[in-house]
């Protein structure tokens, strides 16, 4: 990717247009972040200041007693982990099978690959949606509902990603894993220690995609899972309440500390995250 | 394309000898264990399922396992003559209408702008793309409290403008437009980056050229960005509808407790029919109303685009 | 340049390595410490609806109940109220790992039944305990059985109710000597009371009541107004509808009058038409008795009633929170044990439920002294008397589709005060709709008691 330009070739440094797009955009990105800057803004009151009409800052000043409150209760924890862990052996997963795919649809030749691959292609405009009542006895047979393995599973088949990895290893030079061959190195060492170096950008891509998915999805989980201790974040927020009733500052602070892995992964990594979603984004979501 | 040729380059040289023969037949048996783990999850996760749901909606299967007995097209019967089902419908497809404008105009003013260089990159590309990154949940429980009739954000912004408090998510007339506004906030950042990557592909030669032959700046937007962004805006008008279609999340958090027609999607409606309603095979039957609503959609789309690509 | 690939190689081997080994040790970890929880003999997993003051109550209960060296310990897990609960505690009960006891409304318990999702209660073993259906009132024991069982044991019943505030009735002129609110017998008069009422709250409406996208909201007070003219309304499977056009159309007739923007906001919700109450706005409010504690904290004057009885019979919508065993396909004989105790001992320490706004279903509470001295608890006790429980079908029931089916049909009719046949006629289509499919639960209908 290249860096933005700096001008459009032609234009004045500081042009009445610039400072009109500046201002817009700047105009538009408040807007943007007012939202989630208001969400914050309420996590750091008192309830009740959270209850009430106020401006950014209560009458009680700021506070962490919700961030606090909502730590103490020990779900929020569980419900993090359970994300991390689930989202992370997801991603593994998923990048795993869906790569020794495409590097078999790319380079290796065997009968039925041109259909088999058009089958997966096709696969992609299912919309998982469909597939929750017949998925979703599946794993009541299989024994799965309120299960680790019955939230993880059915979220590893990813047509789109065996799509692009394909597209990208096809234009990836054989002459390099020719080389490899010859010298007598078998085809899942060549493409471990030749093709996955090359491709780290496309994986990554498709790692982050993958991950961010499967940390905010929310039909499947919230279908598969009743127990409180295997919730993901998604499910626990939406699902279980407070007893003592809806309290606005815990809610913010809750919603707060949901986003920030993702946020803080995002200030880090912005380049490759842009990147991704520009190379898998056309896969669909 | 590429894919064809290279198969029939393969076959010419598999041909002869036996050497050969026995090397194609240990590479069919590596290609199988390359492909095996993700054939099996495949088939168990997607295929089955999708035949499986099938079948169901020709049976009364319920949740809790009783029922299964085949009732033939009863099932589709009952939701072609659904008024619930067919109001879904409606309200998906209308919704599908009223976010995948503005989802797809604000996105590519947010990119043009962005893409113009003006200093603060890093913040204009957070600012817009952060709320993607954030689970429905979460956006849900912002909207809702940014909604709230009484002490909620929107209301005191529209107060400024002189407008009277608004029930945003309890009255039936402007729900929808909620979920749409909290929509709109949450995915347009997804579009804004894929207009950033095909404005970044633009040559820059065909702006020097422009220039060199005079060309303000309204006429390179007009004459060469947007004819260069077309292709990408048509993929990103495809995506945005598939997407929009399959509301459910953001619309079913928002409106919990909120009983009423005027806004359920499909989607709620097959998850209302099967575990709500415990009916399974009813559900699998709307299951593949909106599958076919998709197919259609997705077909209409293809063939519209290759019709272009043989036209241009 | 090879040899760098290698290199990376090596380093993405290991973090690679890093990562699942990480991930394995994490899952490992966490199945272990969600192994230890659920392996606690004595720990009952208890799921409630319950939340704002209701769930603070509860929570005091239940410290109550273990904190006197009870053989059990609790773990609440509170769901979303309504249609969300529901959901998650038959997929619970049918994924077979549901928690060990759940509160459910007893109007639901019908419809659940068939599906095999709940467990019966053993009547002897809760006798022992000290719990038998001598301790009920009649009708409140009767609705928590299908057949011969008994699957759900009440602990109150909950019905509709009218607040009042008394500084503004009192000015008002519409309160009698005791304090009490006057008597009213017709539609007109109560009219004239709340207008009377609005001579004083002047700028607000004197009256709130809060409905929009509210179907439960709606179906109380309806409901209410349907069976004070002595009617029923009876949905026989497989049949049509019973409902009497001439009295829905009237009662939705007064609702709409009362809805005219001048006695009560023609479109409020829930939570405003609350607000308008407890911050003094209004003079009047109907709501469920489990706002007592939210008013009260909320400091504003207030006193309870049951909703007058305009029609002639008296007449009042309510519900029941019921203890519930969802079905395990495993039953621990320890556990279940422990259950029966901590429902026994729930149900002797239910006057503090009465706190709540709540009349408690087991008599030796409500018919003990203190009971008779809480106010304004004692004030509508005799609403338990009058109690009406939705009309017994598989799809009825505080917070199911039926509640928001009915909002769906009447709404529009409330928010512009016309075509009250109209409504009528939607919810009596909706109604013989749902009355031709078979319980889904049991489609084959197959299931006998």
């Amino acid at each position: 990717m290249r860096s933005p330009q700096t001008r459009s070739p032609g234009e004045k440094r500081f042009g009445v247009g610039r400072v009109v797009a500046f201002a817009v955009l700047a105009l538009m990105a408040a807007g943007w972040l007012m939202p989630f800057l208001w969400a914050v803004a309420t996590a750091f009151k008192t309830e009740p200041d959270a209850a009430t009409e106020s401006g950014w800052v209560g009458d009680d000043g700021l506070t962490t007693e919700a961030f606090r409150a909502m730590l103490s209760n020990g779900n929020v924890w569980i419900w993090a982990l359970n994300s991390l862990w689930t989202s992370l052996v997801i991603t593994v997963l998923t990048v795993t099978i869906s790569a020794l795919a495409a590097y078999a649809f790319s380079r290796l030749r065997f009968p039925g690959r041109r259909w088999l691959f058009a089958v997966i292609v096709a696969a992609i405009i299912i919309p998982p949606q469909v597939l929750i009542i017949p998925l979703f006895y599946e794993m009541l047979t299989f024994n799965l509902i309120d299960t680790p393995w019955g939230l993880i599973l059915p979220q590893i088949v990813a047509p789109a990603m065996v799509f692009i990895l394909k597209q990208f290893f096809d234009g990836v030079p054989v002459e390099l894993e020719e080389a490899a061959r010859v010298d007598g190195a078998n085809r899942l060492r060549v493409f471990w220690s030749i093709v996955l170096p090359l491709s780290r950008p496309i994986m990554a891509a498709v790692a982050i995609f993958v991950f961010i998915n499967a940390w905010n999805n929310f039909l499947w989980p919230f279908l598969v899972i009743n127990d409180t201790h295997l919730m993901t974040l998604p499910i626990g927020l939406e699902t279980v309440i407070d007893a003592h009733g809806i309290q606005y500052a815990q809610t913010m602070a809750q919603a707060v500390l949901a986003s920030l892995p993702l946020i803080v992964v995002f200030l880090f990594f912005q380049r490759q995250i842009i990147r991704g979603v520009a190379t898998t984004g056309f896969g669909g979501r | 394309m590429t894919a064809a040729t290279e198969t029939r380059v393969a076959r010419v040289a598999t041909r002869p000898s036996s050497a050969t023969a026995t090397r194609a037949g240990r590479e069919r048996l590596v290609s199988w264990a390359f492909l095996a783990p993700f054939l099996v999850a495949f088939a168990l996760f997607l295929v089955w399922p999708l035949v499986h749901g099938l079948y169901l909606s020709f049976t009364n299967q319920s949740l809790t396992g009783a029922g299964g007995s085949w009732v033939g097209l009863e099932n589709y019967r009952e939701a072609l003559t659904d008024a619930t089902m067919w109001r879904a419908l409606r309200t998906t497809v209308w919704f599908t209408v009223v976010s995948t404008i503005p989802l797809v105009l604000i996105a590519l003013v947010m990119a043009l702008l962005v893409h113009r260089g003006l200093p603060g990159q890093w913040l204009w590309r957070l600012s817009f793309f952060m709320p993607f990154l954030l689970a429905s949940t979460v956006i849900s429980q912002i909207w809702v409290w940014i909604f709230n009739p009484d002490i909620g954000a929107a209301n005191s912004v529209i107060g400024a403008f002189g407008i009277e408090p608004i029930a945003w998510l309890q009255d039936p007339d402007t729900n929808l437009y909620a979920i749409v506004i909290a929509t709109v906030w949450w995915t347009v950042g997804f579009n804004f980056l894929l207009y950033l990557a095909a404005l970044q592909n633009i040559p820059d030669q065909l702006y020097e050229a422009a220039a060199l032959d005079g060309a303000g700046p309204w006429r390179r937007l007009t004459s060469i960005t947007l004819p260069q962004l077309w292709p990408a805006t048509i993929l990103i008008v495809m995506l945005q509808i598939l997407a929009s279609l399959k509301l459910f999340d953001q619309a079913y958090q928002m409106l919990i407790g909120v009983s009423t027609d005027t806004t359920r999607p499909i989607v709620q409606y097959i998850y209302e029919a099967g575990f709500v309603g415990y009916r399974f095979g009813y559900s699998s039957a709307i299951s593949y109303v909106f599958f076919a609503l998709i197919i259609i959609v997705g077909v209409f789309q293809m063939t519209a685009m290759n019709r272009r690509r043989s036209l241009s | 340049m090879a040899r760098r690939s290698t290199m990376l190689s090596r380093r993405g081997l290991l973090t690679g390595a890093a990562a699942i080994g990480g991930t394995a040790a994490l899952s490992g970890g966490l199945s272990a410490c969600g192994a230890a929880s659920a392996t606690d003999p004595d720990q009952i997993q208890f799921w409630t609806l319950l939340s704002g003051g209701d769930g603070g109550t509860m929570a005091d209960m239940i410290a109550k109940a273990t904190g006197s060296g009870a053989a059990y310990d609790v773990k609440t897990t509170t769901l979303v109220w309504g249609e969300p609960y529901y959901t998650k505690l038959a997929m619970a009960a049918t994924g077979g790992r549901p928690p060990e006891l759940a509160i459910m409304h007893a109007s639901r318990v019908p419809g659940y039944v068939p599906g095999g999702l709940l467990d019966s209660w053993d009547v002897s073993r809760l006798e022992e305990l000290g719990v038998s259906q001598d301790d009920f009132p009649e009708d409140v024991w009767r609705k928590g059985m299908v057949g011969e069982n008994v699957y759900a044991v009440a602990l109150d019943a909950h019905p509709t109710v009218m607040m009042f505030n008394p500084e503004i009735c009192d000015k008002a002129g519409v309160l009698d000597s005791d304090g009490k609110l006057r008597a009213t017998e017709s539609p007109e008069e109560f009219v004239d009371l709340v207008s009377q009422v609005g001579g004083v709250t002047k700028g607000s409406p004197p009256l709130s009541y809060g409905y929009l996208g509210d179907g439960s909201q709606m179906f109380r007070l309806f409901y209410t107004f349907y069976t004070q003219h002595g009617a029923a309304m009876t949905f026989p499977q497989g049949g049509r509808a019973e409902i009497d056009d001439d009295i829905a159309v009237a009662s939705l007739q007064l609702m709409q009058r009362l809805l005219d923007g001048k006695l009560a906001l023609q479109r409020n919700d829930y939570a405003a038409a609350l607000a308008e109450f407890a911050t003094g706005r209004s003079g009047m409010l109907f709501t469920g008795v489990w706002e007592l504690r939210s008013v009260k904290e909320a400091g504003v004057p207030f006193d309870m009633t049951t909703i007058p009885t305009l029609f002639g019979t008296p007449a009042t919508y309510a519900d029941s929170h019921a203890f519930v065993l969802p079905h395990q396909s495993e039953v621990d004989e320890h556990r279940r044990d422990l259950t029966y105790q901590f429902v026994a001992d729930l149900l002797k320490g239910s006057y503090d439920w009465a706190t709540a706004g709540h009349i408690p279903a087991y008599l030796p509470v409500t018919e003990s002294p203190d009971y008779a001295k809480l106010m304004p608890q004692s004030n509508y006790a005799q609403a338990v008397q009058q109690v009406n429980y939705d009309p017994a079908a598989w799809f009825t029931g505080s917070g199911s589709n039926f509640h928001a089916g009915f909002g769906n049909a009447v709404q529009p009719a409330l928010m512009t005060g016309k075509d009250a046949a109209g409504a009528v006629d939607a919810f009596r289509t909706r109604i013989n709709g749902l009355l031709k499919t078979q319980n889904p639960v049991d489609p084959d209908g197959t299931w006998t008691s």
